[in-house]
This record gives C-alpha cells, sequence and structure tokens, in this order.
C-alpha cells in the first residue's frame, strides 16, 4: 500500500517530536543538575546567615559548664534561662538597654513626624521660596563636613554628653523626606482641594487627610529609622566620652567583646548578686553571648514585620523625587 | 482686593528687612558659645551657649562649688545672672515671635511689634543684669582664681538688642492708627513657610554650621584652644599631609587599604544581580521566599553584632575550634580574628555576607518587572537557560546595575568605619585602617583636629567632584541623571 501524501507528512512530523522530544531530555539532566546546584548553593549560604543566630542562641541556653568546654555546637542540652537572668543584675547593661530603647522610641516618633509634615509642606507649590528651601534641604545628602566638624559643631552647641545628640540631629532625614514627597504627590489632589474648600488649614489637612493616607511610607521609613537607631554605635562612641551612663547597648556590647579578661568578676561587682552559683559558672564568653542575643533579639522580632515593607521601601528609593 | 500702599507702609516694609535680620543675629547669639554675653568669668565654661545658661543653673555654675564654699563668690551674684540668662531668652523667644509675626497682616504686626518691645526691653534688662553681677563678681578676693572678665558678646548683644528695640518702636510708629481688619491673618505663603522655619532652622544648625568648622584646618588647635589669629597657620597641614613623613606613609597606607576594599567592593556589584538571577531560577517558591528572608537578616543587624558572630564562630573558644578540637585536628583552639593575613577579602566577605541579600532585593523586584512574553518569545525560538539570562533578564537590569555602580564610584573613599573599627586588632590595623577609621582615631582618639579637619576636608571635596563626575557620566551615557 502506497503511502499518501498526508500520512508522509504526519511520519515526518512524528520524527521531528522525537527529535525534540530527545533534545527536551537532554535539556532536562541539564536542568536538573543546574537546579540541585542552584539549591544546595542557595541552601548553604542561607544556612551560613542561620546558624551563626542558632549557635549564639543555643550556647547562651545550655548549661554553662558544657559551654565552656565547647561541647554545645549543634544541639542545645541543659537548658536554663539563668545568663539572662543574671545580666539584670549589671547595672550598666540594663542602662544601655534603656538609652538605646528610649532612643530608639523617642527618636523614630520625631523622625517620622518630622518626614511626614516636611514632606507634605514641600509639596505645597504656594510656599514661599519652596525651590530654593527643598534644594537647601536635599544638597545636605550630598556632602558632609567631616567627623571632626561635626564633632566640633556638636561640642559648641552643648550636644556632647547629652542625650540629646541621639535624637535632634536625626529629625530632619532628607532621604526619607524624598520618600514621602514622593508618596504624597501620588495621593489625588482633589482630596486636599475639596478640604481646603471646606475651610481646613494646613495642618488639619495634614493630619486629617495626608498623614492617614501615607501611613504605609511613614511605616517603611520608621521601621528603617529604628533600626538605624538601635544599631547607632558611632555617635556613642564619639559623643559620649565622658558620659558613660549614656553608652548605648551597641556600644556596651563592644566594650564586652573586646574585654579580653573573664567577666564574671565584673558581673559580681555589678551588685545585687543573688544566686552565686550561677555566677561563679559564668565566663566571659557566655556573657559576650548573652550580651550579644539581647543586642539582636528585638531585631529579630521586628524582622517579620520589616518584611513587608522591604521592596516598598527600596523600590521608592529608586525612585527620586 | 489689594489696597494701594500707603507711603508709611512702604517704609515700614523695608524696615523690617533690617529688623528680622537683627533678630535673627540675635538668635546666633543665643547658641554660639563663644559669643555668650553672660560669660562673666574664666569659671564658666567655654563651650556654654547662652541658651545652656539660661535653662541650666547647674551648668552654668558647675565649676563654681569651690569659690562659693570660700566665697570669694556670692551665691546671690550667681543667682542674678543666672536669672539674667534666663530673661535674655525669652526676650528672645519674644523677638522670634515678633519676627514670624511681621509677616502677618497689620493687625497681627501691631501685635508682633508690641512683643518685640516687651521683649527688648528684657533682654535689655536681662544685660543690665549681667552687668551687675559682673560688678559683684568683680569685687571678688581672689581675682586670679575668679577671673572676671567683660564678655567679648557683651557690648555686640547691647547693639543688636537696642537695634531691635529701636526698629520696633519706629514700627509701632509708622503703623499707628486703627486697623480695618478684625482678624489676625496671614497669606498663605507664608504660613507654609513659618511651618518650615523650625526644620530649615534644623538644618542649618546640623548640617550647614558644621562646615564652618573647616577654619581649624588653618590653624594651630589643639582642643580646648581657642582660635586666635596667632595662630593661623596657613596651609601648614595640608602641606604636611605631602611632606611630614611619618603622615605621608600613614596615609599613603590607609589609601591602598580604602581604594583597595572599595576597588574589590566595585568589581563583585554585579554580585547581587547574578544572586537575584539565580534566584529567580528556582521554581520552589516556598524555598525562595525561605532564602530571600534569611538572607536579608544580617542586613540589618550593626556591625557590632557581626563583630559579635564573628567572634561566636572564629575565636579561640568559638564554634570552629571547638569543632576541630573535638574532632581531634587540633590540639587547642586558635583565635582566627587575631590574624592579620588577607583583610581586604576578609572584610569584603564579611561585607557581602551582611549585604548581598539585601542588596539582591532591588535587583528581585525588577526581575519581576521585566516582560513574561519576552521569555515565552525566547524559548520557542529555542533560547536556553543560559541564554535567557543573558540576553534578558541581564539588559532589563543593567540600567540599575548601573546606577548603582556609578553610586559606589562616588563613594569610593567613603567605606563607613564602624566595620572595620569593631575587626581592628593589633595584628591587622595596618590592613584594615581605611580613611574613615583613620580620621576617627587621629581626631578623636589622639586629638589632632586640625589634621584631620584638612584631610576630612579633602575626602568631601573629592566625593562631591567624584558625584558630579559619575553623574555627567550618567548624563552622557544614559541621558538621566542620578542625583
Amino acid at each position: 500500500m502506497a503511502k499518501t501524501a498526508q500520512e508522509k507528512a504526519d511520519l515526518k512530523a512524528e520524527k521531528r517530536y522525537e527529535k525534540t522530544h530527545k533534545h527536551k531530555y537532554r535539556i532536562k539532566i541539564g536542568d536538573i543538575v543546574f537546579s540541585i546546584l542552584n539549591y544546595l548553593v542557595f541552601g548553604l549560604f542561607t544556612l551560613a546567615c542561620i546558624f551563626p543566630f542558632y549557635y549564639l542562641f543555643i550556647n547562651t541556653i545550655s548549661n554553662n559548664d558544657l559551654v565552656i568546654k565547647g561541647q554545645i555546637n549543634f544541639i542545645p542540652r541543659g537548658i536554663h534561662f539563668g545568663n539572662y537572668m543574671s545580666l539584670l543584675n549589671v547595672g550598666d547593661l540594663s542602662t544601655a538597654f534603656m538609652v538605646s530603647m528610649s532612643r530608639t522610641i523617642l527618636g523614630t516618633a520625631l523622625m517620622v513626624a518630622a518626614s511626614g509634615l516636611v514632606g507634605y509642606l514641600v509639596t505645597k507649590k504656594e510656599m514661599w521660596g519652596r525651590k530654593f528651601w527643598y534644594r537647601f534641604l536635599i544638597i545636605t545628602m550630598y556632602f558632609n563636613a567631616g567627623l571632626i566638624p561635626v564633632f566640633l559643631n556638636m561640642q559648641m552647641l552643648g550636644l556632647t554628653n547629652s542625650f540629646w545628640v541621639y535624637i535632634i540631629p536625626g529629625i530632619v532625614a532628607p532621604y526619607n523626606i524624598i520618600l514621602v514627597k514622593t508618596y504624597i504627590e501620588s495621593i489625588p489632589a482633589e482630596l486636599e482641594e475639596s478640604a481646603s474648600m471646606d475651610g481646613a488649614s494646613y495642618m488639619t489637612v495634614f493630619r486629617k487627610i495626608i498623614w492617614p493616607l501615607s501611613k504605609p511610607i511613614l511605616a517603611t521609613i520608621a521601621i528603617f529609622g529604628a533600626v538605624g537607631n538601635w544599631n547607632s554605635l558611632t555617635d556613642s562612641l564619639i559623643y559620649m566620652q565622658s558620659a558613660p551612663k549614656l553608652y548605648t547597648l551597641q556600644h556596651r556590647l563592644y566594650i564586652y567583646l573586646n574585654q579580653a579578661s573573664n567577666l564574671s568578676a565584673l558581673m559580681q561587682s555589678g551588685g545585687a548578686v543573688s544566686d552565686a552559683a550561677i555566677q561563679s559558672a559564668l565566663s566571659g564568653k557566655v556573657i559576650k553571648y548573652t550580651i550579644s542575643m539581647v543586642t539582636v533579639i528585638p531585631i529579630l522580632m521586628v524582622y517579620p514585620f520589616m518584611q513587608r515593607y522591604f521592596e516598598k521601601g527600596i523600590m521608592l528609593g529608586a525612585v527620586k523625587g | 482686593m489689594k489696597k494701594a500702599k500707603t507711603k508709611q507702609e512702604t517704609i515700614s516694609d523695608k524696615l523690617y528687612y533690617p529688623f528680622r535680620i537683627a533678630i535673627l543675629i540675635s538668635v546666633i547669639f543665643l547658641f554660639i558659645p563663644a559669643l555668650n554675653p553672660v560669660r562673666i568669668s574664666g569659671m564658666i565654661n567655654r563651650n556654654l551657649s547662652l541658651f545652656t545658661s539660661g535653662i541650666s543653673y547647674s551648668a552654668l555654675t558647675a565649676e563654681f562649688g569651690r569659690a562659693l564654699k570660700k566665697e570669694w563668690v556670692m551665691e546671690s551674684s550667681l543667682r542674678i545672672l543666672y536669672g539674667s540668662a534666663l530673661v535674655i531668652c525669652l526676650g528672645i523667644a519674644a523677638n522670634i515671635a515678633s519676627g514670624c509675626m511681621s509677616l502677618g497682616n497689620h493687625k497681627l504686626k501691631k501685635l508682633g511689634n508690641l512683643i518685640s518691645v516687651i521683649g527688648c526691653v528684657a533682654e535689655l534688662a536681662g544685660m543690665a543684669g549681667t552687668y551687675m553681677a559682673y560688678g559683684q563678681l568683680s569685687q571678688t578676693s581672689k581675682p586670679d582664681r575668679v577671673e572676671p572678665m567683660f564678655a567679648s558678646g557683651f557690648w555686640p548683644a547691647v547693639i543688636i538688642f537696642g537695634m531691635v528695640l529701636v526698629l520696633a518702636l519706629a514700627q509701632i510708629a509708622l503703623l499707628a492708627g486703627s486697623t480695618t481688619e478684625k482678624k489676625f491673618a496671614m497669606e498663605s505663603k507664608y504660613k507654609l513657610f513659618l511651618l518650615f522655619l523650625p526644620f530649615i532652622a534644623l538644618i542649618t544648625v546640623f548640617a550647614y554650621l558644621p562646615l564652618t568648622g573647616w577654619r581649624y584646618a588653618f590653624f594651630d588647635y589643639k582642643a580646648g584652644d581657642t582660635l586666635s589669629m596667632e595662630k593661623f597657620v596657613g596651609f601648614k597641614w595640608f602641606q604636611e599631609l605631602v611632606k611630614n613623613k611619618a603622615t605621608v606613609r600613614d596615609i599613603a597606607n590607609t589609601m591602598k587599604n580604602t581604594l583597595a576594599m572599595s576597588g574589590i567592593g566595585i568589581l563583585t556589584s554585579w554580585m547581587p544581580m547574578v544572586f537575584a538571577i539565580f534566584l529567580c531560577e528556582m521554581k520552589n517558591l516556598r524555598f525562595r521566599r525561605f532564602v530571600q528572608t534569611f538572607t536579608t537578616v544580617p542586613n540589618f543587624i550593626s556591625w557590632v553584632l557581626v563583630y559579635a558572630i564573628a567572634f561566636c564562630i572564629f575565636s579561640t573558644d568559638g564554634f570552629l575550634s571547638s569543632m576541630f578540637v573535638n574532632m581531634g585536628i587540633w590540639d587547642e583552639g586558635r583565635n582566627l580574628l587575631m590574624n592579620g593575613d588577607h583583610m581586604w577579602i576578609k572584610m569584603w566577605a564579611w561585607g557581602t555576607w551582611k549585604g548581598i541579600g539585601w542588596s539582591a532585593i532591588i535587583y528581585i523586584a525588577a526581575i519581576s518587572g521585566i516582560d513574561q512574553q519576552l521569555y515565552e518569545a525566547a524559548t520557542v525560538d529555542g533560547a536556553g537557560r543560559f541564554q535567557r539570562m543573558w540576553h534578558i533578564t541581564v539588559p532589563g537590569l543593567l540600567p540599575t546595575f548601573f546606577v548603582l555602580l556609578l553610586m559606589s564610584v562616588a563613594n569610593i573613599l567613603s567605606n563607613g568605619m564602624e566595620q572595620y573599627l569593631v575587626f581592628e586588632n593589633a595584628t591587622n590595623t595596618s590592613s584594615i585602617m581605611v580613611l574613615d577609621l583613620y580620621v576617627y582615631k587621629l581626631g578623636i582618639g589622639k586629638g589632632s583636629i586640625p589634621l584631620t579637619t584638612a584631610v576630612g576636608m579633602l575626602k568631601s571635596v573629592i566625593s562631591v567632584i567624584l558625584l558630579f563626575g559619575a553623574n555627567g557620566i550618567s548624563k552622557l551615557l544614559r541621558g538621566e541623571s542620578i542625583i
């Protein structure tokens, strides 16, 4: 039986299909190898990012004797929370914790309020000298007088060795103001206009309309501001040279990490020592780890909330106003 | 409808300019310690401003404890001095308010003038009180200890306050007569400006005022000195940077480290992009999310904590040591952090560990913005995985990459100092010393203020030039500005 032209064509197509299919099959092996490698590399790197925190944590809650002998590497043993309890007895640590907390809360609150208001004001075209003042503000992002002149300036203003040096210079944050301004510009102008028609003042418009509507961006800058405040070491280091009571927690941690000697003596001199047995078992290593954990915990706690704002924040940053 | 201005109003408007400037100058008197008019004794701290003197009695009299006990100084004269400072501060505050009111309507201006006169009277009364306190203080039995002196800012302050008073009185005379306006009002452009004014003040004080500190680079200055023309040394400190052998060696080494570490950073700045591309190749979304979440965490911890992490892994009794000792590979723990070899690479590695997940986010967002049809079309045309990456994804990400690259070139001299500060120790100090850390160590640590100011000045100027250069390149190549 002679094959019809149609059948011949079908056969050809089938062969071609098989060919491409084979080709696809070969690619699939390559694909699998690639995927395995890809997952492996990313898995390992992620592990490298998580494991140190885990290691730190299990060493602060395990039996101190085992920790000192280097026996706790993967699995916690003899779990107790005595280390955290005994940190409470170290006076300068709780002070530092309070300083860091208050600067984070106050500094962030003021920065967010100021960024909101200034971001709103610079969108108002009728402001006297708006262009000039906006540039006056933005230019400060691109130059810096340098560490020493800034330090001498703070000294001249009487802000050295004062808590306010953590707060006041950070109130005006040009970058955050740009973010807020860009966001406010995307709010429909009609909303504001109708309120102005009804006789609302600028502050009323800001409080009743602009502020509630820009909450997403304000939350973003609040979170980044808070992390920055909490993590800040340099200002404590430079400005608090004769005010150890105002050291931030990061500064304290830095000092502790650099103390080579056994720190249990220091804990005993911290006063109000209740459990001598725990005290004697504590070594410098355990204390260093525990303080590190205390410093990192607030960050890890707010981290899940922050994640929502990551992309928004960083993408807005790419769009300049 | 605007009425035509009367002649008096025109004069009044013009007279308001010197009035506002004089008020601005009195505000400067409030905050600059060198001009503090109530500093009538050498025992009052040189860095004390009028504002601080007025709000804190303890700061004003911090060093008088002994003098009071020995009765060299009467407590009452200090109290008079403090009261005077407080009254001057309040007077200046009143003047600031009236200066703001001068932008309003006729009725508001009139009220402002009245407040201003009250403020000026308060200021001048305060100055009289200061003079009285000075009179009492100069009769001390121990003039060499108490050092009574006439504050250099005293007469200038009196002149300024007097000027404000005269101008305010002139305004009252010019604007006399009843007004038809029923309400206090102000044009909205000035209202907005006044709302912005406090922030302008903050920007001026914290961003522009430090620039005046550049003058220290031209003087022989030690912490606590006052600047005087005898100590003017011209460009001595700048010459020192290229002539003094020890300094030149330090600076050269510092520059080598700075440029090397920034250079390594720039050369590897494609890594976050590759990270993002390969991350997006993973089909399992949950795993992707997991990786993204946990590789971003290190970005949010401080450098001190990164050091704490390094400490718990690499120190003598850290993870690696205890593992190797337990397995019998090492006899005893080693502190790998006290090893100064390959510091540049190590610092880069820590920077990458901390930052790569975060830097990748912007690329991940950009990848999700690439048109999916491009990939489909390429697949139909037989493009493989890598071809699609190279011909579609990479070109899509290049603009972002380019902007970030230019920014990092502009920041080549600013690697920050915290990272290097926390990792610095005796064994690695020569290969970790970057410019920012050097300025900190020398300026704050050793008090070498003029030299470090000169270095900072040069750095600031070069950075700005680099930034504008980078911006120019960007405009030339892409027609877009990056700043």
